[in-house]
């Protein structure tokens, strides 16, 4: 439809007429300061990052182990009690690569975003991180992986407490 | 676990800041309307013949009949205080002492929100004449602080 208008209606503007100064222009940066609220499950699981370890949520009623913990079960709406740590392993069930950074920058090299698997919570169940130390066209579905941590001087209780996870060397 | 029993040497919020940057331009009235500031020091309102209404800031349309503007006129630096608030409180939230006064200084059938000056903040009043102070033109950018302030106009004794 669009590709048969010729000329649009308005006054169209290039980028030469801002940089040149042909039009009159402002400038604002806003601040889009927050802060939310870990709550006490994620503070839980952010505290326990901090510490080198991965903590999962248990429900006895539907013999779950999710992660990243939560207080309520989405399956039976009860509440999870039990937090229990988890293998800091796991298995790539999708990945992607990534050739693009966050804020639209080309990059040759890509990262490679994938969901995680843990070892310890329940089948299907896992977290989202990146995947390193690794040729890209090696990775697969199905492939294990274990965490890379940061030292635990320069942990702050982030999941960028872990760096990246790689394959685990098949023995 | 529950809510009291939360752990407090976790981490309490996950802070960040989003970066929000924007570029407006003005648009046809308005570039008109900023570059006559910028380079003659002077406001101009657009007039609608049919509703008889002068608009300040100028605008293309007339925003009661809908019809092209095309009568630009000089209406002047002076105002009239249609209603002001007194700010103790800085931008970036840090107190001040003495308040910043900012104010709706009407214009023909239009005007701008502006900065007050050159007046305690008790003598001010609603209805009182104020005119612009511009920058001097080297220094105009064309932008609305294009004028520094608005001061009180004193009356011919």
């Amino acid at each position: 439809m669009t590709s048969k208008i010729k000329m649009f209606p308005g006054t169209p503007l290039s980028e030469e007429d801002f940089t040149e100064g042909n039009v009159l222009f402002n400038v604002d940066q806003m601040r889009g300061d927050f802060a939310w609220d870990t709550g006490v499950a994620i503070g839980a699981y952010l505290a326990a990052l901090k510490e080198g370890m991965l903590l999962g949520a248990r429900c006895a009623t539907c013999r779950r182990t999710v992660v990243p913990p939560r207080l309520v079960c989405e399956w039976c709406f009860r509440p999870m009690v039990d937090y229990v740590p988890l293998q800091d392993t796991g298995t790539v069930n999708t990945f992607s690569l990534c050739y693009v950074t966050w804020d639209v920058q080309r990059i040759k090299e890509p990262e490679i975003p994938a969901v995680i698997e843990i070892d310890g919570a329940s089948p299907l169940h896992g977290i989202m991180h990146k995947i390193g130390e690794v040729e890209p066209e090696k990775v697969h579905i199905g492939m294990r992986v274990k965490a890379v941590w940061r030292p635990p001087s320069d942990r702050v209780g982030a999941i960028t407490d872990i760096l990246h996870f790689k394959p685990i060397e098949e023995v | 676990m529950s809510l009291l029993e939360r752990d407090l040497s976790a981490p309490g919020s996950w802070s960040g800041s989003l970066p929000v940057t924007s570029r407006y331009s003005y648009g046809l009235a308005g570039e008109r309307f900023f570059r006559a500031i910028k380079d003659e020091g002077r406001l101009y309102g657009t007039h609608c013949p049919k509703c008889h209404r002068t608009y300040v800031p100028a605008t293309s349309f007339c925003e009661r009949c809908l019809s092209e503007l095309n009568e630009w006129i000089d209406v002047g630096l002076a105002g009239e205080v249609h209603t002001f608030t007194l700010l103790y409180v800085n931008l970036d939230g840090t107190p001040r002492q003495t308040p910043e006064i900012v104010a709706f200084i009407h214009i023909e059938d239009g005007g701008l929100v502006h900065r007050i000056s050159e007046i305690q903040p008790e003598e001010l009043e609603i209805g009182h004449k104020v005119e612009a102070v511009l920058k001097p033109q080297a220094e105009r950018s064309g932008s609305i602080l294009d004028i520094r302030y608005f001061k009180p106009v004193h009356r011919q004794e």
